[in-house]
């Protein structure tokens, strides 16, 4: 303990740095405008500012990108309340009781009590993490590439287990980003794969122009501006506290909130999102007075938005520690790790003890400013809603451009955002969550590596999986999980019943 | 029979496996003891296939394909293309230039906003993101046919 709280404070001593403050403080503005702007989630936003940080160290850059992150989890409640609309995903379950409790005269408090559970899941996130990542890299840094490619299986089984859509249309996803990610020179052979003679695609497909054509410019591409309204009322600041009442009906659905969001954080998948509907449910099912939700219910508000911001911080925790992504914008933010020279995983604690620690104390720091910011500017930032969409998703475009070229300075890879942007249209078409295939995009080199190395190793025995007990282990639960999917594709599936649950409301 | 969304959805994917297998004719698929840069491919598209299969095969309960609403193809369409034209003029004609005329396309053609008010807001923004990039953050932009 005592050596983690020295690491900490090693820790804010580099988040306390007034250059880092800054980067983190622009982070949680960025972050909350990208919340509350609608076509742009933080996905989108993360992959279109990362050259912003190509200039800055590694800790910088992280602790601004992650502040992105977090801080869309904030600005993405203030639209659903005001707006009826979600800014981004996981805000979908805030909208049905924030908007209740605006057009009943409580918008303020329903935005003060968004902000405070958030700031409470996401200092509880924190601190979980600060105790649980150590420990669990170190036990990873035992893991062999049979270990890894069983903890692979896992996650993107556990991916599709926690998926909205169904088990084999998530799975259908994530094989065709691997697919995708198997593109560009085999490592290990040094044979060009699928590159039909374009130089560029020797280094495959990158995340960055996938990421914001599927999410940025498919999000774009789906909404015409005549679809979006902003007949925006922004409450005034002598409105924004909550009644005792409402403080002490929030109090619980906030606690359960912070632990369901991170324990569903630290598992493959939408997290975010999925953790927001079943707080909501929760909260449902163990209220003494149901009929309220939809109505205007507090815990409607509180639980859900606790829960989608521990679960952003959980996030962090296989990403720190494992080096295992859990979604797509965790992807993007190993991505701009890597670019940085800093590969995370196990071994990211012991070598670059200031990026890990340092980024650590920023989440604390971070959700303390998101607090301050939230709720005195809500009037500031709810104006910026009044621009018009008609003149916002052309700059958004621009900056996928400006984003994607600056990456590598390659125009394919404008070319192929372009492409992923017409795919992420239709997939959405088609009721496809792309998610899943960025995901596969990201640990296909990874995956395709250690499953090679292991049949190396084994000399050509699949058994080896079955020899060695963490890799066994990891394979028992993903067979379970397997087993789990199937037998509720049998009988009506939890996850239809939620979104049922959600639609009557 | 009602033609539904997962049906066309699987037989895309079916499709493309298969254009997978056939692109991947000349990788070596090597042995279990020691793989070749085919393996993890074709796998994959072995597994792609599958899936596509389980998606087709139980696509009666999805939506009908006459049932999706495809009322924002025009716009999306129309985004889609002029984008193609900033990206095709990007690296000739310019960071200043091919922005602006980017954002000045998508408001006038798309949008039908005030040309004046279009060309402003299209100049104004475009120098701001030049201003940021290039100068503030000195991330190299293309010049094209103009000198800075």
């Amino acid at each position: 303990m005592d050596t983690v709280f020295d690491s900490l404070l090693l820790g804010f001593s580099v988040a306390l740095r007034p250059d880092v403050l800054w980067f983190a403080f622009v982070g949680c503005v960025v972050g909350t405008l990208v919340g509350m702007l609608p076509g742009i989630g933080p996905l989108a936003g993360i992959s279109i500012l990362l050259p912003l940080t190509f200039g800055l160290d590694a800790t910088k850059a992280i602790v601004m990108l992650a502040g992105i992150y977090y801080g869309s989890q904030y600005g993405g409640s203030t639209t659903s309340i005001l707006l009826r609309i979600p800014g981004e995903a996981a805000s979908v379950m805030t909208c049905i009781d924030g908007n209740a409790m605006a057009k009943n005269g409580r918008a303020g408090a329903a935005l003060c009590i968004a902000a405070v559970g958030s700031f409470v899941a996401g200092t509880f996130g924190v601190i979980v993490l600060t105790l649980v990542a150590p420990p669990l890299a170190g036990f990873a840094l035992g893991f062999g590439s049979p270990e890894y490619t069983a903890l692979l299986v896992l996650g993107l089984i556990f991916l599709a287990y926690m998926s909205t859509t169904s088990l084999t249309r998530t799975l259908l996803m994530a094989a065709l980003g691997l697919l995708l990610g198997t593109i560009g020179i085999d490592m290990m052979t040094g044979h060009f794969r699928y590159s039909f003679g374009i130089a560029e695609l020797g280094d495959g497909i990158g995340i960055i122009p996938v990421a914001v054509g599927l999410f940025g410019l498919g999000e774009l591409l789906a909404t015409p501006s005549r679809q979006v309204t902003s007949n925006v009322t922004s409450p005034r600041l002598r409105e924004l506290l909550p009644t005792r009442e409402e403080w002490r009906q929030s109090a619980m659905p906030i606690a359960r909130g912070s632990v369901l969001g991170f324990l569903i954080g630290i598992i493959p998948g939408s997290a975010h999102i999925i953790s927001s509907f079943i707080s909501y449910a929760l909260e449902r099912r163990i209220s003494r007075q149901p009929e309220q939700f939809g109505k205007g219910a507090v815990a409607g508000v509180a639980g859900p938005e606790a829960a989608n911001n521990a679960a952003s911080t959980g996030a962090f925790v296989p990403m720190l520690a494992l080096g295992l992504p859990t979604g797509p914008v965790i992807a993007v933010l190993m991505a701009a790790l890597l670019i940085h020279g800093v590969p995370p995983g196990p071994t990211l604690i012991n070598d670059h003890p200031n990026v890990f620690w340092g980024f650590v104390a920023s989440m604390y720091i971070g959700n303390l400013m998101l607090l301050l910011l939230n709720l005195p500017l809500v009037g500031v930032f709810v104006n910026l809603l009044r621009i018009p969409y008609a003149y916002l998703y052309p700059l958004i475009i621009m900056f996928c451009v400006i984003g994607v070229y600056e990456v590598n300075h390659s125009i394919v890879d404008v070319w192929i955002m372009l492409i992923f942007g017409g795919v992420g249209y239709a997939l959405k078409k088609f009721g496809f969550d792309p998610a899943p295939l960025v995901l596969g995009l990201v640990i296909a080199p990874i995956f395709e590596m250690s499953l090679r190395q292991s049949l190396i190793m084994s000399d050509g025995t699949w058994t080896i999986f079955l020899e060695r007990p963490i890799a066994l282990a990891l394979l028992l639960v993903s067979a379970a999980l397997l087993t789990l999917s199937a037998i509720s594709m049998l009988g009506r599936d939890w996850r239809g019943r939620l979104k049922e649950a959600a639609r009557s409301e | 029979m009602t033609l539904r969304a997962d049906h066309i959805a699987g037989v895309f994917f079916i499709a493309l496996g298969i254009v997978v297998f056939a692109l991947s004719g000349d990788l070596p698929f090597g042995s279990l003891s020691s793989p070749g840069a085919g393996m993890m491919p074709k796998l994959i598209a072995g597994l792609m296939i599958a899936l596509a299969l389980a998606v087709l095969v139980g696509g009666g309960t999805s939506e009908r394909l006459a049932a999706i609403d495809w009322s924002d193809r025009g716009h999306a369409l129309m985004v889609v293309l002029i984008t193609a034209a900033g990206i095709f003029a990007y690296q000739r004609l310019g960071f200043l230039l091919t922005m602006s005329l980017l954002m000045f396309g998508l408001l006038t053609v798309v949008e039908r906003r005030n040309v004046l008010r279009a060309a402003l807001y299209s100049v104004a923004l475009t120098l701001f993101a030049y201003w940021l990039f290039g100068k503030a953050l000195k991330a190299p932009l293309e010049r094209g046919l103009l000198w800075f």
